[in-house]
């Protein structure tokens, strides 16, 4: 009969994937049970994911039953502790601390934060933009309005409809332009004002994430609302982010909010992909003469990749006063093209998060 | 800043190991974890940190909060939000034990 002492030692011989420490180091392998030639491997509760778990499995397997006095070789995963045989002893086991797998939204692939300091930098007109322009490079594509006190996104996307209500107090998304959509604006009328506290609007968020049937999303874009607040502050801590997009108007005074709003994105260790200067310039339709009415070069400031600069453009603001923005309205459009554009640089910058963070907990 | 790749509670050692993507593992008794709890609660609004000396204590959760943190659920405290800096912080502090409480 092998020992357990013996099996331990074997066990040392196996490195959790991409890492010098072995998976007993780690602290993986819990109770050992020994059974004449069979063993019984229990591995710890972590965060550990499904597939790394069966890998080591195989791995276990193979490694004990190359040792000459073991037979069978069962290893339990995590909350498998009960079955098999021969059953442990009763009481010997409980069930270790949970540790959930953060991508609690399900389905979404990523979340992009567009988000600002300052108010009035058009984050709206940016998040509905380039939610669209992502749909057109073939993305599927959701648009979360976090601006709980001064929802916008529903007379941007032109649509008023009422979200349906599933099962298990889920709620159906509204659907407009190929976009899932969800806002408080659908659940109140036009006038009514949002007086709420803090902890109130951090449990709409947290439904708005939770609650609303996504389905299968390649990007969920989340519309904040300005400011540093509890909204941003519960996004961040719900939901790992893939990324935060950070819109700013080109003056200086708008620079010194931006760099709050992006000094909290890094605390919180978002990834900033980059920055979006709005009401950049503006072209004169009469003699095309080019005036910076707000200054030049403020997202420069920022030391962040620029990922477009959106010139002031009357299309653009009747595209979302209409309920049908522009990057729609009109594809051909110097001004859509240029989403597209940005919507691509966003693929491109969010990939690349991912691959860095692909080891991670994320 | 390093994430957390593997974080594994061993109750039978009291201890939390942190497999840390830069590949440096951290191991934190629950004694020590337990009491460097950042909260409010614990730690007042002194500024001061503080050490709360918790006899046995006993780990009931762990949950991820956004990219940064890691929200260390205590039975008799639930509102820590460790940063994934200060979990670094506190492990590099017990590399140097003398000069910190090591209560395990």
């Amino acid at each position: 009969m092998p020992s357990e002492q013996n099996i331990r030692t074997h066990l040392r011989k196996i490195d959790y994937p991409g890492s010098k420490h072995d998976i007993i180091t780690l602290g993986l392998v819990g109770d050992i049970q020994v059974n004449d030639s069979a063993v019984i491997v229990q591995l710890r509760a972590t965060n550990a994911k499904e597939e790394v778990l069966q890998h080591l499995r195989a791995r276990i397997v193979s490694a004990l039953t190359a040792m000459p006095d073991v037979g069978q070789v069962h290893v339990h995963l995590p909350g498998q502790e009960q079955t098999g045989s021969p059953q442990p002893p009763a009481g010997q086991h409980k069930p270790g601390p949970q540790i959930k797998d953060p991508t609690v939204v399900s389905g979404v692939k990523h979340i992009i934060a567009v988000a600002s300091g300052k108010g009035g930098v058009g984050k709206s007109t940016v998040a509905v933009n380039l939610a669209l322009a992502l749909g057109a490079l073939g993305k599927t594509v959701g648009l979360l309005d976090a601006d709980v006190y001064g929802p916008s996104i529903p007379i941007m996307m032109g649509t008023e409809a009422t979200p349906r209500a599933g099962q298990n107090k889920k709620i159906y998304p509204v659907e407009k332009y190929g976009v899932s959509l969800i806002s408080m604006g659908f659940f109140l009328d036009e006038k009514s004002p949002v007086i709420w506290r803090g902890p109130i609007v951090m449990g709409i968020i947290r439904q708005f994430l939770r609650d609303v049937i996504w389905g299968d999303l390649d990007y969920l874009v989340v519309d904040l609302p300005p400011g540093t607040g509890d909204i941003a502050l519960t996004l961040t801590q719900e939901v790992p982010l893939s990324g935060g997009v950070v819109v700013t108007t080109p003056q200086d005074v708008a620079l010194l909010d931006v760099q709050r709003g992006i000094a909290m994105l890094k605390q919180v260790n978002v990834p900033i992909l980059g920055v979006i200067e709005n009401m950049s310039f503006y072209v004169c339709p009469e003699c095309n003469h080019k005036e910076e009415i707000f200054g030049h070069g403020g997202a420069q400031k920022t030391g962040f990749p620029i990922l477009g600069e959106i010139p002031l453009v009357e299309d653009l603001r009747a595209g979302g006063d209409n309920g049908k923005p522009l990057v729609l309205a009109d594809p051909d459009h110097p001004v859509s093209q240029q989403f597209r554009a940005i919507a691509q640089r966003v693929i491109e910058a969010g990939d690349l998060v991912v691959e860095q963070q692909g080891q991670t907990v994320q | 800043m390093p994430k957390p790749t593997l974080i594994t509670p061993v109750d039978e050692d009291k201890q939390l190991r942190i497999l840390w993507d830069d590949d440096e593992l951290s191991e934190f008794p629950f004694g020590y974890l337990r009491g460097w709890c950042p909260c409010a609660m614990c730690q007042g609004h002194s500024g001061d940190r503080n050490f709360v000396k918790v006899d046995d204590p006993q780990l009931v959760d762990i949950k991820p909060v956004g990219n940064y943190a890691l929200n260390i659920i205590w039975k008799d405290c639930v509102n820590g939000i460790y940063t994934f800096a200060y979990l670094k912080e506190l492990s590099n502090a017990l590399e140097d034990a003398a000069a910190q409480p090591t209560q395990g």
